[in-house]
């Protein structure tokens, strides 16, 4: 009792450290707890940051409205310009896709998994060090579950990691966790799509007798089951041959602009259609 | 008591704001870790269960909002909270360039000891890392560390009337 008495403050601090290494190891061991004090700080944080933010971008939004007009209406010839040259492109497209549906519907193809768009707002982001995370307000009560893909036109940014009742925390692909299996859209070749933080994504394990080029598209291959096949990733930005090595080095910079993510859509897939 | 029972909340404000603020002015890209000064401020000023508790609690709540390894933040800033306390007492902590040299010096050991856990759990392949973002990161928490402690300092004397 009188060592008890004579060193509490010492045990107090060691069982306050014990506890955060048996968190840490936990976690490593069976992965991210769901524990029901973490719901709890989750739901907090997210009105809070709702209305810090609503706050900070009203006031923002104001100052650039009123302040940075100039040079609109010459924005404005241009993007009138450009929408004319995109409605054209979007015939085509259309064109396009009408054939490959002909021709899916000719090869008895049909996709595996029927999937349900569920929409959500980003009300937070945290990009502490190595990691890049960002909040969302819809959970588990919406029927969102850990693991589900969530796409941002125009495609793919990451997959739910920690799902609380109305809140769940989204971790994007550009995280250095992350890992998503990839093709070469022009030739196939498959690789994986590794997060690399502000460096945006680098594609590796592409043998170096591999033909992949700078402005060649990446698409999720759907393998894993996790993501769907063909979902837009990114655009190779740079391929380094020189460095000693069995694979190249590839950057792939993300086709969403992850700094302006405002909605997002998350892939349910409840019911699995096979045909 | 008062202080042990508002501590969550001003907690998860401070993690609220921080992210806010990171996320507006630098639309995501660097990280203005408010809580890491608080922690070294504290460290500075606080007693010592006062100081832990606070560590904790702040870590736990940056653990379940950021997307690292649960448990890391609370670990770091409960080793940051204790190592800024003991020092203290060889420290001159009221002069700048002393606040601006040991704040660089715990923004640094902190994104270290995290650069590692990652490199030792997730076998991260750091030569494809830039370096620059974390470095950067350490410089602004060293350079406004000295403001929120004059600002700390000036409501102290607001609510307490201490001469710093």
């Amino acid at each position: 009792m009188f060592f008890l008495r004579k060193y509490k403050t010492i045990i107090f601090i060691a069982a306050l450290l014990i506890a955060a290494l048996s968190m840490i190891s936990y976690n490593l061991k069976y992965g991210t707890d769901k524990s029901f004090l973490r719901k709890i700080v989750l739901e907090t944080v997210a009105p809070v940051q709702k209305v810090l933010k609503f706050s900070i971008t009203s006031i923002k939004d104001n100052w650039s409205r009123y302040i940075f007009l100039v040079g609109i209406e010459e924005e404005n010839k241009n993007l009138n310009k450009k929408i004319n040259e995109l409605k054209a492109a979007i015939v085509s497209y259309q064109e396009s896709y009408q054939e490959a549906q002909r021709l899916k519907k000719l090869l008895s193809l049909s996709d595996d998994y029927n999937y349900n768009f569920i929409s959500a707002r980003v009300i937070g982001r945290e990009q502490a060090a190595l990691s890049r995370v960002i909040l969302i307000n819809k959970g588990s009560s919406d029927g969102l579950k850990a693991g589900m893909p969530v796409v941002a036109p125009p495609g793919l940014i990451g997959r739910l990691v920690d799902v609380s009742w109305h809140v769940s925390k989204v971790m994007l692909f550009i995280d250095e966790n992350s890992n998503i299996d990839a093709i070469v859209q022009r030739n196939r070749t498959q690789g994986i799509i590794s997060g690399a933080g502000s460096r945006g994504l680098v594609l590796k394990y592409i043998s170096k007798t591999q033909d992949v080029k700078e402005g060649d598209v990446i698409i999720s291959s759907g393998m894993g089951g996790v993501f769907p096949k063909g979902m837009l990733i990114g655009q190779v930005i740079h391929v380094d041959r020189q460095d000693a090595g069995l694979f190249l080095k590839i950057n792939v910079a993300p086709y969403t602009d992850l700094s302006k993510l405002e909605e997002v859509l998350i892939l349910s897939s409840d019911e699995t259609k096979i045909k | 008591m008062i202080y042990y029972l508002s501590l969550p909340f001003l907690s998860i404000l401070l993690i609220a704001l921080q992210s806010t603020v990171t996320d507006i002015f630098f639309s995501g890209r660097l990280t203005l870790e408010i809580s890491l000064i608080v922690i070294i401020y504290a460290g500075f000023h606080l007693d010592l269960i006062k100081g832990i508790i606070l560590a904790f609690i702040l870590g736990f709540v940056m653990d379940c909002v950021s997307g690292s390894v649960p448990g890391l933040f609370t670990f770091i800033y409960m080793i940051i909270f204790l190592f800024s306390f003991f020092v203290s007492d060889w420290l001159d902590t009221e002069k700048v360039y002393i606040i601006i040299f040991f704040s660089l010096f715990c923004a640094l050991a902190k994104e270290i000891i995290l650069v590692f856990v990652y490199y030792l759990t997730f076998k991260i392949d750091m030569s494809m890392n830039s370096y620059f973002i974390p470095f950067m990161q350490t410089l602004i928490i060293s350079i406004f560390a000295p403001v929120f402690f004059y600002l700390m300092a000036r409501l102290e004397v607001l609510f307490y009337g201490k001469k710093t």
